[in-house]
């Protein structure tokens, strides 16, 4: 078993010379990785999900500054941490539940009794207590650790039950961990199949004869539009090539081949060619929390000219791809500028770069455009169609507000 | 010419002089325009130089000039083909018992046909044209040969002169007034004139930056940018897909146009309107520089009912990018086609002013134009 740091750092380096395409693959392989973080991380008796929280924290932190546009990193990383406290929150309430129900049957046989390890009410509180509740305002002006404070009131209990709450405690801690990977696993699951459960709604989208428009490529534009091929609708689409990558290319030659009319235009024909389509679909590189959408370059063009002609501006999104950051001047924050080479041949115009009559050159070359959300008609994720002002929603059910900054604080020496 | 319409088309065919075979995959949506295979049309036409008697050698040579695209823009290409009109003119004489207004009106019918088949006319070409044909029919019937031909000849020299020439020089003049320090302003595609008043604003000593925008297929931006580095001034050069990116350091956008129709709107390269949308979206304002001749009575609304369809292949690879060959065999495949427009329409509330020698106008006064000069000034 390859030891985590390892793993870590291959997928820093990854990151950071950008060899990895696409948030789908990007997101499953961040996802795994903190799976091995967790699965490998040691436990200490109390506070467990504390421990598992800054050991993600830790990770998540430098995969993050790896590659800070690539933002689906990120939201797996608020993902995991979202899962633990969750996780640890519904084990607190199910440990309390079940002490509860203890307390009741006190008159009951001493054979349940064992099976409940009979707690005071002071180790109630005290496993309340360790449950994650935002810091009290006491903890966070003396900065002392929330553990300091339990061995007192344990030492209070009896040794009995001293040792019992511990063993409770460690067969909660396996529990936890367990219970996070499960939801890991359920949420790699998710991320590979957010094609498929796209692709189902895609017959609710398309008519017969229907004129589609496209910007560049996307595996879940693809599958998509494949889904409602299959379903016999026959449709023609408009692929526009998406310079300087040209992966409007690859699209319409998959299209073609599985049986699509397609037509190739040029980014520029976009204008002209939009007055004749039905309706706009493309992917989205990530979907900020105000709904505005991260896209390949080219496309706030393309929805400026549907915003014109009323064409329906449809983004498809799984939902690793939702961010719970709002964006701020995205367009140069978010954004990364690629090499000039691709735009123009550096041979020819190496003179110009320091020319002797006093002109000079500035390529630029972004890969991405910023989309705002009144040019959104709808979002389909793998939940559902969604409107740009409902996205929002969707990230309080995917990501708790703490782990918004995932930079830890600087620890103050005491 | 309705290329949808099956009769028209075998009739044209059996007149034409240029062998055009129709493309493989063609659009659809442009079945009313010609979709021709280019790949085997210029080898063809250079082919029969010696055999077509019926066309003047310098119009056969602008017309093979046009098909190999050497010659790009309205300016260029109506200048080219009125020089070789003149040239045939010089060179004509009225057969025996032949009216030399009707003889001389459909020898030129029949060179602008030959000329119309190695590339479409654009539409303002058509009023220069127009202007020949007239200056023929006006005509005093007393003249002789030579007299007509002279006056033909200084007619068109004076056509060219006033309506190319010396309204380049005027529309620098008002739009360079428009350019002040610190401005950084942005151009698409490859427009004489506005390269004209960019050099001259530099010439005059103001300070100001260049975004140079460029699309594909066919790169022309990037002569203009050579030449404005050569001179001197700064430029910024991207592709049209970053325009949202750039646009909000921009502060004017000057375009050129190939026609200016009479509801206002613009004709001009594809991407123009792409280019004047976003200007619209980030309130930059967007100055159209062309010459009066350009503008035309007709109206459109869209880019489709009347466009030119370039060369399809010319999307399929990409100079200077080995590694993009996804569309290599592109014609096996019967799914898919290229369209490769050449033009596309901006509407005018796009358009903020447009710089014409008759002044600086709002494209809502260019019907007003047409009416009134359009008569006069041929009647000269």
């Amino acid at each position: 078993m390859p030891d985590v740091h390892t793993l870590v750092n291959e997928f820093l380096n990854q990151l950071k010379k950008r060899k990895i395409e696409g948030s789908q693959a990007t997101a499953k392989q961040a996802a795994e990785l903190l799976r091995s973080v967790i699965s490998q991380q040691r436990l200490p008796q109390t506070h467990q999900a504390t421990a598992l929280i800054s050991a993600v924290r830790a990770v998540g932190e430098k995969l993050i500054a790896a590659n800070p546009v690539e933002l689906a990193v990120g939201n797996i990383v608020r993902r995991v941490l979202h899962i633990i406290r969750e996780e640890d929150l519904s084990l607190a309430t199910a440990a309390i539940d079940g002490l509860e129900l203890s307390a009741v049957s006190d008159d009951e046989d001493d054979v349940e009794r064992d099976d409940y390890p009979v707690l005071s009410a002071a180790a109630v509180a005290a496993a309340a207590r360790s449950t994650l509740r935002p810091p009290s305002l006491q903890t966070l002006l003396e900065d002392t650790p929330i553990s300091a404070a339990i061995p007192h009131t344990s030492s209070s209990g009896g040794d009995s039950e001293g040792k019992s709450r511990s063993v409770d405690k460690s067969s909660r801690g396996r529990k936890l961990k367990h219970d996070v990977i499960e939801a890991v696993n359920e949420l790699i699951q998710d991320i590979s199949t957010c094609y498929e459960q796209i692709a189902e709604q895609a017959v609710e989208h398309i008519h017969q004869n229907e004129v589609i428009l496209t910007l560049g490529s996307s595996k879940t534009v693809l599958e998509f539009l494949c889904a409602a091929k299959e379903k016999k609708r026959s449709f023609k689409v408009f692929v526009a090539e998406g310079a300087p990558r040209y992966q409007g290319h690859l699209l319409a030659k998959e299209l073609a081949a599985r049986g699509l009319q397609t037509t190739v235009i040029t980014d520029s024909a976009v204008f002209a060619m939009i007055s004749r389509v039905n309706m706009v679909i493309v992917g989205a590189h990530a979907v900020m929390a105000n709904g505005g959408v991260i896209a390949p370059v080219g496309l706030n063009m393309v929805a400026l000219a549907a915003q014109r002609h009323a064409v329906p501006f449809v983004v498809l999104a799984g939902s690793h791809k939702l961010c719970p950051l709002y964006p701020h001047n995205p367009e140069v924050l978010l954004n990364e500028l690629r090499s000039p080479s691709e735009l123009l041949d550096f041979g020819e115009f190496s003179d110009c770069m320091d020319s002797a009559s006093g002109g000079s050159l500035h390529v630029v070359n972004p890969t991405f455009d910023y989309v705002p959300p009144k040019l959104v008609s709808l979002f389909i994720t793998d939940t559902g169609g969604h409107n740009p002002s409902y996205m929002y929603r969707l990230i309080a059910d995917y990501y708790s507000a703490d782990d918004l900054v995932v930079k830890r604080r600087p620890a103050t020496t005491s | 010419m309705q290329f949808d319409d099956q009769n028209r088309v075998g009739k044209a065919k059996r007149r034409a002089l240029v062998n055009q075979t129709e493309a493989k995959n063609r659009v659809e949506l442009f079945r009313h325009l010609p979709q021709y295979d280019h790949g085997s049309q210029l080898p063809n036409l250079e082919s029969k130089l010696f055999q077509l008697d019926s066309v003047h050698p310098a119009v056969f040579k602008v017309g093979l000039r046009y098909m190999a695209g050497d010659i790009s823009g309205v300016n260029a290409r109506c200048t080219e083909m009125l020089r070789a009109l003149q040239e045939a003119i010089i060179d004509y004489s009225t057969p025996p018992e032949k009216v030399l207004i009707r003889e001389l009106t459909a020898k030129i019918s029949s060179y602008i046909s030959f000329i119309n088949e190695c590339r479409p006319l654009s539409i303002s070409m058509g009023n220069a044209i127009r202007f020949v044909k007239r200056r023929i029919a006006k005509l005093p019937l007393s003249h002789t040969d030579v007299e007509a031909k002279t006056a033909l000849c200084s007619d068109i020299d004076r056509f060219i002169n006033e309506k190319i020439i010396i309204a380049d020089k005027v529309i620098v003049g008002h739009a360079s007034t428009k350019v002040r320090d610190g401005d950084v302003l942005l151009t698409y595609g490859l427009s004489c004139v506005v390269e004209m008043i960019l050099l001259s604003a530099h010439d005059v000593g103001k300070k100001f930056r260049v975004v140079v925008v460029d699309s594909r297929p066919k790169l022309e931006s990037q002569a203009l940018l050579n030449r404005l580095i050569a001179k001197g001034l700064s430029c910024t050069y991207t592709h049209i897909n970053a325009v949202s990116y750039i646009m909000h350091e921009v502060t004017k956008v000057f375009l050129g146009a190939s026609a200016v129709l009479s509801n206002g709107t613009v004709l001009s390269r594809v991407g123009t309107a792409c280019i004047a949308m976003v200007a619209h979206a980030f309130s930059v304002p967007v100055l159209i520089c062309c010459e009066a001749f350009k503008f035309h009575e007709r109206v459109l609304l869209d880019s489709i009912c009347c466009n030119e369809i370039g060369d399809p292949g010319a999307l399929a690879t990409v100079p200077g990018r080995m590694d993009i060959n996804y569309l290599e065999n592109w014609t096996n495949e019967e799914n898919l086609q290229l369209l490769n427009l050449m033009y596309d329409v901006t509407p005018s509330d796009y358009v903020s002013v447009i710089v014409t020698d008759h002044g600086m106008i709002p494209p809502t006064s260019v019907p007003v134009i047409v009416r009134e000069y359009g008569q006069e000034h041929y009647l000269i």
